[in-house]
C-alpha cells in the first residue's frame, strides 16, 4: 500500500470505521436480522419446487384417486359400441354418400333447370 | 444433497455474512432503521425465493441487485410520499436522526478512543447519508464491499462509465467533509 496516497488513506480510514459501525449493531439489530434470515429460509423451504410436505403428498395422492375414479365412472356409464342404434349407422351413410355431394354441387343447374321449366310452362299457358 | 436452505446450509451462511452490511447500507439510505430492517427482509425473501439455486459464488452480487432495487424502490415511493405530505403541508419526521445511534458502546475498554471513534463514524456516516443514492451506493459497493467496476454496473443497473462517475463524484464529496474533519 502506498502510505502516501491520501485518498487511499482517506478510503481505508472510511473502510475501518464503516466495519465498526457494523461491528456495533446493537444485540436488538443482530437479533432481528438473525429472524429475517430464519424466515427468509424458512418461506422458501416451504415453497420450494420438489420439497414435497406429508401434507401435499395427501393432497396429491388425492386428486390422483378422485381423477382415476372419474374415468372408470365414465367408462362404466358411456354406452358399448355394441348397443349403436342402426338408425346412426344410416345417417352416418348419408353423410357420407357421394351422391348428396354432386347434388349440392350441380345445385346451379337445377335452379336453372327449374327456371326454364316454369318459362315454357308460362309460355304455353299464354299461347 | 444439500438444499442450502436449512439453517446450517451455505446459503444460511451467505446471508448471517452480508446481513449486516446489508442493513447499514439500507440504513444509509433510508436513515430509519426499522426501514431498513424492512427492506433487508424484503431483499433476503426475494433472493432466496428467485436466486437461491445460482451457483454460490454469484450470490453476493446477485443479492446486492436485489437489495439496490428494493432500495431504489423505497426511495422512489418515499420521495412520491414526500412532496404529497409538502402539498397537504404536514411535518415531515422522516429525516430525524436514529436515536440508537446516539447510544454509547459500553463494551470499550477505551471510553476516549472509543467517543473519537464514535465522532469520526458520525462524521463518516452523517457524510455517507447526505450523497445523493447513485453516488452512495456506487462508494459502499466499491470502496465498502471491494466490488469491481463490471459487478457495481450490474448491482447498479447501469454502465460502468455510470459507475466511475458516480464513485468519483461520491470519493470527491467525502474528501472535501472528511479531509478536514478526521485529520
Amino acid at each position: 500500500m502506498n502510505a502516501k496516497d491520501p485518498e487511499k488513506l482517506l478510503l481505508e480510514k472510511a473502510k475501518d470505521l464503516l466495519n465498526l459501525g457494523v461491528e456495533s449493531l446493537g444485540p436488538q439489530t443482530e437479533r432481528q436480522l438473525g429472524d429475517i434470515r430464519i424466515r427468509a429460509l424458512s418461506a422458501a423451504e416451504e415453497k420450494r419446487p420438489g420439497s414435497f410436505s406429508p401434507r401435499r403428498w395427501v393432497m396429491v395422492g388425492g386428486l390422483a384417486a378422485a381423477t382415476m375414479a372419474a374415468v372408470a365412472l365414465f367408462f362404466w356409464l358411456s354406452p358399448s359400441p355394441e348397443s349403436l342404434p342402426t338408425g346412426h349407422v344410416e345417417d352416418l351413410e348419408i353423410i357420407t354418400s357421394k351422391e348428396r355431394m354432386d347434388l349440392y354441387q350441380n345445385m346451379d343447374f337445377y335452379r336453372w333447370l327449374e327456371t326454364t321449366e316454369n318459362g315454357a310452362r308460362k309460355n304455353g299457358k299464354a299461347s | 444433497m444439500d438444499s442450502g436452505l436449512d439453517n446450517n446450509g451455505p446459503l444460511n451462511r451467505f446471508l448471517a455474512e452480508v446481513e449486516r452490511r446489508a442493513f447499514q447500507m439500507a440504513k444509509f439510505a433510508t436513515r430509519n432503521r426499522d426501514e431498513a430492517l424492512d427492506l433487508v427482509q424484503e431483499a433476503m425473501s426475494q433472493f432466496v425465493r428467485h436466486y437461491s439455486t445460482r451457483p454460490a459464488e454469484e450470490w453476493k452480487v446477485l443479492f446486492y441487485r436485489v437489495l439496490r432495487s428494493r432500495i431504489t424502490d423505497w426511495h422512489r415511493r418515499t420521495l412520491v410520499r414526500r412532496r404529497i405530505i409538502a402539498w397537504l403541508g404536514r411535518p415531515n419526521d422522516e429525516d430525524q436522526e436514529d436515536p440508537l445511534q446516539a447510544l454509547p458502546d459500553t463494551q470499550n475498554p477505551n471510553p476516549s478512543e472509543q467517543v473519537l471513534r464514535q465522532e469520526e463514524r458520525g462524521v463518516l456516516e452523517r457524510a455517507i447519508r447526505a450523497l445523493p443514492l447513485r453516488q452512495q451506493q456506487a462508494f459502499l459497493l466499491r470502496a465498502w464491499e471491494g466490488m469491481d467496476l463490471k459487478q457495481t454496473a450490474f448491482i447498479m443497473k447501469c454502465s460502468e462509465g455510470s459507475v466511475k462517475t458516480h464513485y468519483s463524484r461520491a470519493v470527491h464529496a467525502l474528501r472535501g467533509v472528511l479531509e478536514e474533519k478526521l485529520s
